[in-house]
């Protein structure tokens, strides 16, 4: 399939938000300064697990300028749980906990006053009187009938249970010659965004209306605080016009907006919180999830990959949340990029006493893919394979698509192979080869990564259904709207917050494209969720595929009108006629300009063809691509998208002091047609550096006493620009067959495969010492002393 | 996270002048460091509220010191738990008071703690410091209660 070439699409364009940001001119919700507006400071547990006995509050309250203390108590009988994924109604969440706390840094009360200086002095005046409880940390002590749970009522800390099988597993692995089995674990981490959350909330009691405005990354979140709070769907106005400092997944924010909106309904005052970097990193919605699988495969001589088995337990923390949905996703890709004839797959999520679990930046597939790869390594180490052929060998090969994987999803489009070549061409891999063997006969330790993985993109939520049966979703849209004004100028609305994914880039250049108009010249606005159409917010990877694909529909409806005006105007038939660069172009060589037919739309009914509405105006809500159908037999086609990337990693480090250092970082990647490509490149280097973070540095540890250990920057390490080395980013397209410009999502490149060849080339420098590191992040101590140990 | 001090002082005191200022609540109050009040309970049970700096972080805590184990003038058990806005503490300490050389009274401790709360993380790095330098506070400040008088 030949590239289709475009005017605007695919070029190097500078994103337009950029500009604002640059200058230092963002608008963030702590640039709000509402009239009277009221601040709030919540009061920690310091323990992992407690019976709250009582909460004296007299003296806070006594405090000048402290206006009221809210504690869990008062909040849960004035409000709804927070919704909850899963069926299980025992886990009920409050903003605030309710007679026990969950885990060390919950919310027990929160102060509200005239400063957020005065609410944290006030907090020192508020006496707990809180029994400490046993608790439980590990996922799999966690599982044990004799761990306490971390909700009693709901009788065990088992959230999730679901076995499936794809295909014939036990026949598979009858005939395959060898089996193998290993186990690795992901450690807990986050995307760390600058901007901590934050939001504002004001009611109005004239209009019965409650304002929010907050940095929020969250899908139906105005629906989520109307049902907590109690109002109808109509009184929450959630201000999309605000920006937000980064996000990734985790800006989730709902436990703080029903906080926050109920305290502001009940003073009938504006009432901000900013989170500080401590309440942010144990108790915001900082942590993704912290995963161990245990996998078997089943292969032969030649390297063919018969099947696989995995179980995946996933420490979802003290409360349910949406977290246990990052076991259902992988389902969608849960082969990897390929031929993997069956499988089985046992998802278990458990409550825990450690700071919930949320989304992160891949809902939980960066977690699997690093499992599927380290399958690959450990089974090329077996038969004593080159790792790379042995990938080859099992890819799925471009004839083959569409191509329908044991789990009930057709992936769309692909060329691994082409891929892998350029890498490995662009890279020179037999030189890096040699690098790697030269650097070992200096006596460094040095190893080869390699990554090929997938990014199911263009979100809906199969896997909520597929996970739950109680619920009923398989609708997962998102729309946009077009209007032309009188003098001829385009605004374009969208619906949501954007964390810096560009979308008034992707909109304008869209709407630019199928209109051939400037897409400078284009306005994009963000109106608040009482005037939007509906959507699902950019998650899952899919605003290039669905909000790109809602304007790009939007914009052929309104040409459609133009030409039908035109056609009206010039006696021709509709079909004859040729829209070109906004004008319409007659085959008498006539011409009716986009002037012509935004002064007949807008100011000459009479003109217009019998029975069109006046205005130029149109709007799209588009249903996810191939999101048609329910779960069938425990399969579903769950994303329709599916971006390729494999990473190519040359790291190398001394064997006493184990600091791996990366040599070389090329990646190919291909996600169909590129809308904006210094977007996608962006979020491609920025992927690798969180990866980076999550396979060496960062982990939310805790000590056995059930103290979150690494809650400032200084000891949750991140990757600086000393650790992320210069990135070769090789590009292919495969167009997807399912969306407007053959377009896929990137949202979430770079990290979905770094971690799994970063890690690959750990272990290949370690391998003649028979060291298999088995659990993310592998800390420098951890290397050092694994070798130190060896060598004794 | 988990502390264990041990360690040993020489005071210009008689043992048992010592072991009394020792089980004395005024003369605790002064000699503990950011100590605002210490009020007997019952006999050998305390009260306490400290306020206290550690760096970039500070407050209040309230908290019970118990005594027991009682052996005049050689040697006792001093058992602390208390909470404040920045963590919780608990901790025993186990004190033996000893003829030093030339008039001086040997004074040494053992003594383990446990912290919680949010100090247990961002003070991980400092706490056995501090904790270090607490003492220290309270030694310098025991002695000068006897070169004073």
């Amino acid at each position: 399939m030949a590239e289709k070439t475009y005017k605007f699409i695919s070029q190097p364009r500078r994103a337009v938000e950029d500009r604002r940001f640059v200058a230092g001119r963002g608008k963030f919700v702590a640039d709000l300064d509402r009239p009277g507006m009221l601040h709030v400071a919540p009061l920690a547990s310091h323990y992992p697990a407690a019976i709250i006995n009582k909460i004296d509050v007299t003296a806070a309250l006594a405090m000048p300028g402290v206006v009221d203390v809210i504690t869990g108590a008062e909040i849960s009988a004035a409000i709804q749980p927070l919704i909850n994924g899963l069926d299980t109604p025992n886990v009920r969440r409050f903003p605030l906990a309710v007679g026990r706390v969950r885990y060390a840094g919950e919310w027990v009360c929160a102060v509200v006053a005239e400063s957020r200086a005065i609410a944290e002095d006030a907090l020192e005046k508020i006496i707990v009187d809180a029994a400490a409880q046993p608790f439980v940390l590990d996922a799999e002590e966690a599982l044990l009938s004799t761990s306490p749970p971390v909700h009693p009522e709901h009788g065990s800390n088992l959230l999730l249970d679901k076995k499936f099988v794809w295909g014939a597993v036990d026949d598979d692995f009858a005939l395959a010659k060898h089996n193998l089995s290993f186990s690795v674990t992901w450690g807990r981490n986050s995307t760390v965004p600058i901007e901590t959350f934050g939001v504002v909330a004001e009611w109005n009691g004239w209009d019965q209306i409650l304002d929010i405005w907050a940095s929020v990354q969250m899908p139906k979140y105005s629906d989520q605080i109307s049902r907590c709070l109690g109002l109808a769907g109509n009184a929450v106005r959630v201000h999309y016009d605000i920006d937000v400092g980064g996000s990734y997944g985790v800006k989730r924010g709902i436990k703080h907006a029903t906080l926050i909106g109920y305290i502001a309904r009940k003073l009938g005052r504006p009432v901000r919180f900013i989170e500080d970097r401590l309440e942010n990193m144990r108790a915001g919605d900082a942590h993704g999830p912290e995963r161990k699988f245990d996998v078997t495969m089943a292969f032969e001589d030649d390297g063919t990959i018969r099947s696989m088995k995995m179980r995946a337990l996933d420490n979802a923390g003290a409360y349910a949340g949406r977290a246990p949905f990052q076991l259902g996703k992988p389902i969608g890709a849960i082969v990897g990029p390929y031929q993997i004839n069956s499988v089985s797959y046992h998802a278990l999520s458990v409550t825990s006493n450690k700071t919930v679990q949320e989304a992160v930046r891949g809902f939980g597939q960066a977690p699997t893919n690093y499992a599927i790869e380290t399958a690959m390594d450990r089974v090329a180490n077996f038969l004593k394979m080159d790792r790379l052929v042995l990938r080859q060998h099992n890819l799925i090969r471009a004839d083959q698509f569409p191509y329908l994987i044991p789990s009930g999803s057709t992936y769309d489009s692909g060329d691994y192979h082409t891929v892998i070549d350029k890498v490995l061409n662009a890279a020179d891999y037999s030189a890096l080869v040699a690098t790697r063997d030269r650097l070992r006969t200096e006596g460094m330790m040095a190893g080869i990564g390699v990554a090929a993985c997938l990014e199911p993109s263009g979100g809906n939520s199969s896997f909520e259904p597929l996970l739950n049966e109680a619920n009923k979703t398989s609708t997962w849209m998102e729309s946009c709207q077009v209007n032309v004004d009188a003098l001829g100028n385009v605004i374009a609305r969208i619906h949501t917050t954007s964390s810096g994914q560009g979308h008034d880039t992707l909109v304008s250049t869209v709407l630019g494209e199928v209109l051939q108009i400037d897409p400078d010249k284009i306005r994009v606005t963000r109106p608040n969720s009482l005037e939007s159409l509906p959507g699902n917010s950019p998650v899952g990877s899919r605003m290039a595929i669905m909000l790109g694909g809602a304007a790009a529909r939007a914009a052929e409806k309104l040409k459609l009108k133009i030409v039908a005006i035109a056609a009206h105007c010039l006696g021709f038939d509709a079909d004859k006629l040729v829209y070109s660069g906004g004008d319409v172009l007659a085959p008498d060589g006539s011409k009716h300009s986009w002037l012509d037919a935004v002064e007949l739309a807008h100011r000459q009914f009479h003109n217009l063809p019998e029975g069109m509405d006046p205005g130029l105006a149109s709007f799209d809500i588009m249903q996810v691509p191939t999101g048609d159908a329910l779960p069938v037999d425990g399969k579903v086609q769950m994303y329709p998208c599916y971006s390729f990337e494999f990473h190519l990693v040359l790291v190398a480090f001394d064997p006493v002091i184990g600091r791996p250092e990366i040599r070389s970082y090329t990646i190919g990647h291909d996600c169909g047609t590129v809308i904006n490509p210094a977007i996608v490149s962006g979020m491609t280097y920025g992927g690798i550096a969180h990866g980076i973070g999550a396979t060496l540095f960062e982990e939310f540890a805790y000590d056995a006493n059930g103290q979150l250990m690494t809650q400032s920057f200084l000891d949750y390490l991140m990757p600086s620009s000393h650790e992320v080395p210069p990135i070769e980013i090789v590009k292919h397209c495969t167009p997807s067959p399912h969306t407007v410009f053959g377009q896929k999502g990137s949202g979430e490149s770079g990290y979905l495969g770094a971690p799994a060849a970063i890690s690959g080339a750990i272990n290949d420098a370690v391998a003649a010492l028979d060291i298999h590191f088995e659990k993310l992040p592998i800390r420098m101590s951890a290397i050092s002393d694994a070798i130190s140990n060896k060598l004794a | 996270m988990n502390i264990n001090l041990n360690g040993n002082e020489l005071i210009f005191v008689r043992p048992n002048e010592l072991w009394n200022s020792v089980i004395d609540p005024v003369v605790l109050q002064r000699s503990i460091p950011g100590c605002i009040s210490m009020v007997e309970t019952v006999p050998g049970e305390y009260v306490m509220t400290l306020e206290l700096k550690v760096a970039a972080v500070g407050g209040s805590f309230e908290g019970t010191v118990g005594l027991s184990e009682m052996d005049p003038p050689n040697s006792c058990v001093i058992s602390v738990s208390g909470s404040g806005t920045l963590g919780t503490g608990t901790g025993t300490a186990r004190v033996t008071i000893s003829d030093g050389e030339s008039g001086t009274a040997n004074i040494a401790y053992e003594a383990a703690g446990e912290v919680g709360g949010l100090v247990a993380g961002v003070g991980q790095r400092i706490l056995l410091g501090v904790a270090k330098h607490l003492v220290r506070q309270f030694f310098t400040a025991l002695k000068k209660e006897f070169v004073a008088s």
